[in-house]
């Protein structure tokens, strides 16, 4: 991969505020190289880009509320 | 006197402060470490190692870990005539010649100028900074090293050497057979191709995360049959060798800081440890008792005396016993029926003269001769003059299956006396041609140790003695395995070959070749096996163990560094011997007198030291001709005569007798020189034992050493030059070693030298100075400040509190995803360190917080050991920590059966349970998860009809903690059975109520209340104690440590700088009160504080300073746990139990014994029945027996039923009695 795209993919990038609902397909983040992956069903479980067998969900794209801490 | 005397080398105590070189100064790090990787803000984090730092450099892709360069494979083949009794040793290498003095001096010049050559040794008088040694000797050996070599030495050598003794696979067939040529080990890599065919290398953390193994193929060249011709054959993978981490094999072996963050691994790990199905195992250090080694042992009560030889070869472990009955010798050995006496046993090996028995075993003296009359009298009373008569007594008493030689001929009763006598008895001296001469020498010494024990019972050896002991590491362990595993691998190779040889037809022409790919999952699977499992069970060589690996503990980054230098001993823990227990003088240096469990395995299980290393097996055939070489003469050419006469001295080479010396002095001596000289291997030791008069020569492997500064004439042979030039790097520990400056000593070796602790010590007769004496103590008793200053048993306790405490465990420990974890979010180096601490990088892993500290009373809410803290403190973020915790799922995908999948639920499932589950079935890094959540949604089939769509049932995943978590990571990969889910979650503590914390110093305590910051006291500068302790602490406990280190790290605070509290040394009190007074404090370390609830000054000046404390593992909200009902027990219909299973309180035999002393009966009736499994049923009074429904089945009648309430588990008790035909009867009475 070229070293422009990979600056580009930001695994922690936060989702825009105007984008509430999950999308329908999901793309999961490469462990290595953090190229998007999107999987199907029934699919390897690989990197597009460079093979690499662990991927990551990216984050959340609901609002959590966070409970404060007592105490 | 004993193997293992009282020490002949009188190390004093440890002399503490004086002389020492102070070792504060050149402390310059920051307070507060820098937190490896803060976790907390982003929590979706992916792994994503150093990517920065190889965009900046360098224009090219990022480096990626799934690429490392190829090494060059391990192949220098062992000569083809590597004979069975040398193949455990190593091939005998020329010594490298080294330059030596010539070396430094020319070191000394380029770094000094034109200074004479000689002069720099006489330049200063004393060493100062010789414990820089340490991190040298550290680069090179130590903590885990040990682990590495012996790894390092199976794969390149031993594993060699078991091949080349089962090299060849012969079938029936004569013309069918496959030779082993070589063996080597490549790279880690993933077994079998990848989808485009290539090979995929494994980097340590792919493994963890992915849940397989670190492994390398083993690949073997072969020569074999095909048909009529002989081909030859490279690389031919037989299975897959588990990777030691950091060993020569591992891809992290020498890598950059930088290189390692790629691969995602943390530059502070030590390594020395597996990864097996994504787990960490470690194979913990046996000790043992050394083998081929003669042990005597006595007991006063029966009064016998036993020789013990524990005979380890090849082909066996056989133990072969001189003891004594009734004052006469016997020998006893497994494959007699009965002991044989040793004059019979000596006779039957061609030893027929009386006088030569009694030359060999008694020599001159007449003590001796005496005392082994009435066992050549036996001899006689049993008819046995001639060597025939002799073996035909001993063959008569051979123990059954012996009769046939390894052909299957049947032997003649003398044959087969031969037969064991060469084989079994003392089965590591060698019988060649049938010369018995060497083994007649051996029994006969194992004789004289007898009655030289017997005429004096403080010749006995101590088996406790270190220098009797040998430890096995995992080296060894694998290549027992290895050729275990080989050997079967190959006979399940011959048996395929004859059945497809015995074959009728064949279509194809035979290869034998693809047998060995075929079969290389016998080879691989035994390896997993063993080490995930820890048992050790290999028939053929009767080792039969269990836990001998454990999972690495990751705790805290000292938890695992204590858990690569731990080593468990084989006696069992139930004996209530005191011995193997208690601490040896000789495990001075070697063995941490500090570091062992309390309990059950105190002193069984023990921690090396810091500068100890293990020895690997060295070639003892250059020792023996050096030996000869040196003037000693060889022993098959003696008579009993001459090996005992005054003055002379045996020598033995790894408890083989080889010859003896008149001159036994000059030989030691000669021969240490040549060792320093690097003629010989460093490790190879020499000793003198005054009271056996022998020469030991060992070069054995499991000895315990450790390097020391030689001395000679008085003078350390290490210079301050020498340290100044090690301190520029312009030469490392090896350097020191090849020179002779500093050698390695076993335990036997440091009993026959004279150390001196400290310079000032030495004397004309000093042989060696230590290189510093805090590297007595071990890795983990290394962290405590001002060790000796404290009780022992505290420092004890803190060896075993700081392996529990939270902390920093590794640079990539947020990219891990382990079952537990626990981390501290703000942790910080202590104020106060010791050198142990920078050496083995606690202070950049640390776990603990510098906390200021007022030793004083506090409301009441601090007594027994409570602590008090700053509500304020813990906002800021004191103790807080997190927990992390892993869910993992496989879905099973096989074609055939129950198949999993991952599914948005189908409409009408979905209810709140269902909140941040994802249209994948999976939650999303961020979402909060209350209890009972749904985390994974996952379906079963549970039926699949032939060709149609099967029936999904959900089978949901779902938080099982009582507490809410917020999702960390979602992991998805693949391994072999199928998809692989891993979900990471999280919790951040703050300290609470009854969460545990302790100082370095076995103190610990929970705490007993959170106070409000305005309610502290405060002293005149406004500061605010963070933890209050209660001074009652200290009087019973008398750890003065900890008030030192309050004084030195006050010191500290107060002029900026961080101090030492190393062992032995460290910062000076005096000093410290000094910095104090220098900026204004009081010279005690005291102050002044005002009450924080009333305004007052409080009456008395307040010991007021920091203290490091370690937040423990053991969390309120981890144990807290109350039920007012809940589940039951299927069975007995009981509450269940345990906190995991909401289970019920349990009120125990002791507490219903109170009650039934009270006479409270309806409390107990109603806690012990109507509370738990009260259960109505009915009972005949007629027959006493269960009835139902109104209804006696035996008597066939309802009359005399009554209905009662009981138990459900005496009900239960009287139905299976009644299952085993016992049949009780419950007789009724009227209650008044």
């Amino acid at each position: 991969m070229s070293q422009q795209r990979y600056s580009q993919q930001n695994p922690n990038s936060m989702p825009n505020r105007d984008q509430p609902k999950a999308p329908e397909q999901i793309e999961y983040i490469c462990g290595d190289c953090g190229a998007k992956t999107a999987l199907k069903a029934n699919e390897a479980i690989r990197c597009k880009e460079c093979g690499h067998r662990v991927l990551y969900k990216p984050r959340t794209h609901r609002i959590v509320r966070i409970y404060p801490l007592e105490n | 006197m004993s193997s293992g005397p009282p020490p002949a080398k009188p190390v004093p105590p440890p002399k503490p402060v004086r002389k020492v070189p102070t070792d504060a100064g050149g402390a310059t790090a920051s307070r507060v470490a820098r937190p490896p990787q803060r976790p907390g803000a982003i929590p979706s984090r992916p792994p994503q190692p150093s990517a920065s730092s190889s965009k900046a450099s360098s224009s090219k892709a990022p480096q990626k870990p799934t690429k490392p360069p190829i090494r060059p494979v391990v192949s220098s083949r062992p000569k083809a005539s590597g004979s069975l009794a040398t193949r455990r040793f190593p091939e005998d290498t020329k010594p490298e010649v080294n330059a030596g003095e010539e070396e430094w001096a020319a070191l000394m010049k380029s770094a000094y100028g034109p200074m004479s050559g000689e002069d720099y040794a006489k330049a200063a008088k004393t060493v100062q900074d010789k414990w820089e040694l340490l991190p040298a000797f550290l680069k090179v050996k130590g903590l885990v090293k040990q682990h590495l070599d012996s790894y390092n030495y199976f794969v390149q050598v031993d594993i060699k050497h078991i091949l080349h003794a089962n090299a060849l696979i012969q079938s029936e067939n004569p013309n069918h057979w496959i030779r082993y040529l070589d063996i080597r080990v490549g790279f880690p890599q993933r077994p079998g191709l990848d989808y485009n065919q290539q090979i995929t290398p494994l980097t340590p953390m792919t493994c963890r995360l992915t849940d397989s193994t670190y492994s390398a193929p083993i690949m073997v060249d072969i020569e074999y049959t095909v048909e009529q011709n002989i081909k030859r054959a490279r690389n031919v993978v037989i299975g897959y060798l588990p990777v030691m981490l950091r060993s020569d094999l591992c891809w992290l072996k020498n890598k950059s800081e930088a290189d390692l963050a790629v691969m995602g691994e943390c530059p502070m790990d030590p390594g020395g440890y597996f990864v097996v199905k994504g787990t960490e195992k470690v194979i913990l250090v046996q000790e043992q008792l050394s083998k081929n080694r003669i042990i005597v042992m006595a007991d006063q009560k029966k009064d016998e005396v036993t020789a013990e030889v524990t005979s380890s070869t090849h082909d066996r472990v056989v133990k072969t016993y001189v003891m004594t009955k009734a004052r006469r010798l016997y020998l006893r050995h497994n494959s007699f029926k009965e002991p044989i006496p040793i004059v019979i046993a000596l006779k039957a090996m061609g030893l027929t003269s009386d006088k030569e028995i009694i030359q060999l075993i008694c020599g001159f003296d007449e003590q001796y001769q005496e005392a082994f009359g009435p066992s050549l009298e036996e001899a006689a009373s049993k008819n046995a003059f001639t060597q025939k008569q002799c073996l035909e007594y001993v063959g008569v008493r051979v123990s059954p299956g012996q009769e046939r030689d390894d052909s299957g001929m049947r032997l003649s009763v003398d044959q087969i006396a031969m037969q064991s006598l060469a084989a079994m008895v003392l089965a590591h001296v060698k019988v060649r041609n049938l010369n018995f001469r060497p083994k007649c020498i051996y029994l006969a010494t194992m004789a004289r140790r007898v009655l030289a024990a017997m005429l004096d019972v403080s010749m006995v050896d101590d088996r406790d003695y270190v220098g009797n002991k040998r430890l096995e590491l995992a080296g060894q362990l694998l290549s027992l395995l290895f050729e275990d595993t080989f050997k079967t691998y190959n006979s399940t190779i011959k048996r395929q070959m004859d059945m497809m040889l015995n074959r009728r037809s064949r279509a194809t022409p035979f290869d034998s070749r693809s047998l060995l790919e075929q079969h290389m999952g016998i080879v691989t699977t035994a390896f997993v096996r063993s080490i995930s499992t820890g048992n050790w069970s290999l028939k053929r060589f009767h080792v039969e163990r269990a836990g001998v690996t454990h999972v690495l503990s990751r705790l805290s980054f000292i938890a695992a560094l204590g858990m690569m230098t731990r080593i468990s001993s084989q006696f069992e823990k139930t004996r209530k011997v005191s011995g193997p227990r208690a601490l040896q003088p000789s495990q001075w240096g070697m063995l941490c007198p500090s570091d062992t469990p309390e309990g059950e395995a105190c002193g069984l299980v023990k921690n090396l030291a810091l500068m100890t290393h293990i020895t690997t097996d060295v070639p003892e055939d250059p020792l023996i001709r050096i030996a000869f070489m040196l003037g000693v003469q060889d022993v098959s050419l003696m008579t009993g005569n001459e090996l005992y006469r005054p003055g002379v001295h045996l020598v033995q080479v790894n408890g083989f007798i080889i010859g003896v010396t008149a001159k036994a002095k000059s030989f030691v001596r000669t021969f240490r020189k040549l060792r320093r000289a690097g003629r010989t291997s460093e490790f190879v030791s020499i000793y003198i034992n005054h009271h056996h008069r022998v020469i030991y020569i060992a070069s054995d492997g499991g000895r315990i050493c450790r390097p020391m500064i030689i001395v000679e004439n008085g003078q350390s042979r290490v210079t301050s030059e020498h340290m100044r030039l090690l301190k520029q790097g312009k030469v490392s520990f090896d350097h020191f070693l090849r020179s002779g400056l500093v050698e390695y000593l076993d335990v036997n070796e440091e009993n026959d030298s004279l150390i001196a602790c400290y310079e000032h010590e030495i004397t004309p007769d000093t042989t060696h100075l230590e290189i510093e004496p805090f590297t007595i103590l071990g890795a983990v008793a290394g962290l405590i400040p001002y060790p000796h200053h404290n009780q022992s048993p505290r420092n004890t306790y803190q060896c075993a509190m700081g392996k529990q405490a939270i902390g920093a465990i590794a640079y990539n420990q947020l990219n891990r995803i382990d079952t537990l974890l626990y981390l501290m979010t703000y942790p910080q180096q202590p104020m106060v360190k010791t050198k142990t601490i920078e050496l083995v990088g606690y202070d950049k892993l640390p776990a603990g917080q510098n906390a200021t500290v007022a030793v004083m009373s506090f409301s009441g809410y601090d007594i027994e050991d409570a602590l008090i803290l700053n509500r304020a403190s813990v906002d800021r973020g004191f103790g807080r920590c997190h927990v992390l915790k892993k869910t993992t799922m496989v879905l099973k995908s096989n074609n055939t059966g129950a198949t999993d999948r991952l599914a948005f639920p189908s409409t009408g499932d979905t209810d709140n349970r269902y909140m941040f589950v994802d249209k994948d079935g999976l939650v999303a890094p961020g979402a909060i998860v209350r209890p009972s959540d749904v985390m994974i949604h996952r379906e079963s089939a549970i039926s699949s009809p032939a060709g149609g769509e099967p029936e999904w049932k959900p089978t949901p995943v779902s938080n099982k903690l009582p507490e809410p978590v917020q999702i960390d990571k979602v992991m998805v990969s693949e391994t072999d059975e199928g998809q692989l889910i891993k979900v990471l979650t999280r919790q951040t503590r703050r300290p609470e109520l009854g969460d545990k914390f302790s100082s370095r110093h076995g103190q610990k305590g929970v705490c007993g209340l959170i106070v409000p910051q305005e309610d502290m006291p405060f002293n005149d500068e406004g500061i605010v104690p963070d933890i209050i302790m209660n001074p009652h602490g200290f009087p019973s406990r008398m750890t003065v440590g900890k008030m030192i280190e309050l004084l030195a790290g006050k010191a500290g605070v107060v002029s900026g700088a961080l101090q030492y509290g190393t062992a032995f040394g460290g910062s000076k009190v005096v000093d410290m009160s000094q910095i104090l007074i220098d900026h204004g404090f009081s010279y005690g370390g005291k102050d002044m504080l005002t009450s924080g609830v009333t305004g007052q000054s409080l009456e008395c000046y307040v010991y007021f300073g920091p203290i490091y404390y370690q937040k423990l593992k053991h969390m309120v909200m981890d144990k807290m746990h109350a039920r007012p009902t809940g589940p039951r027990a299927n069975l007995t219909r009981q509450p269940t139990e345990g906190r995991s299973k909401d289970g019920g309180l349990r009120l125990g035999e002791m507490e219903r014994d109170c009650l039934i002393g009270y006479g409270a009966t309806q409390l107990l009736l109603e806690r012990l029945m109507i509370s738990s499994d009260a259960f109505d049923t009915q009972v005949c009074e007629t027959c006493g027996m269960l009835g139902y429904a109104g209804w006696c089945p035996k008597c066939k009648s309802g009359k005399g039923i009554v209905s009662l309430t009981i138990p459900y588990a005496a009900k239960l008790l009287i139905q299976e009695l009644m299952g085993m035909n016992i049949m009780p009867k419950l007789c009724l009475e009227d209650t008044v």
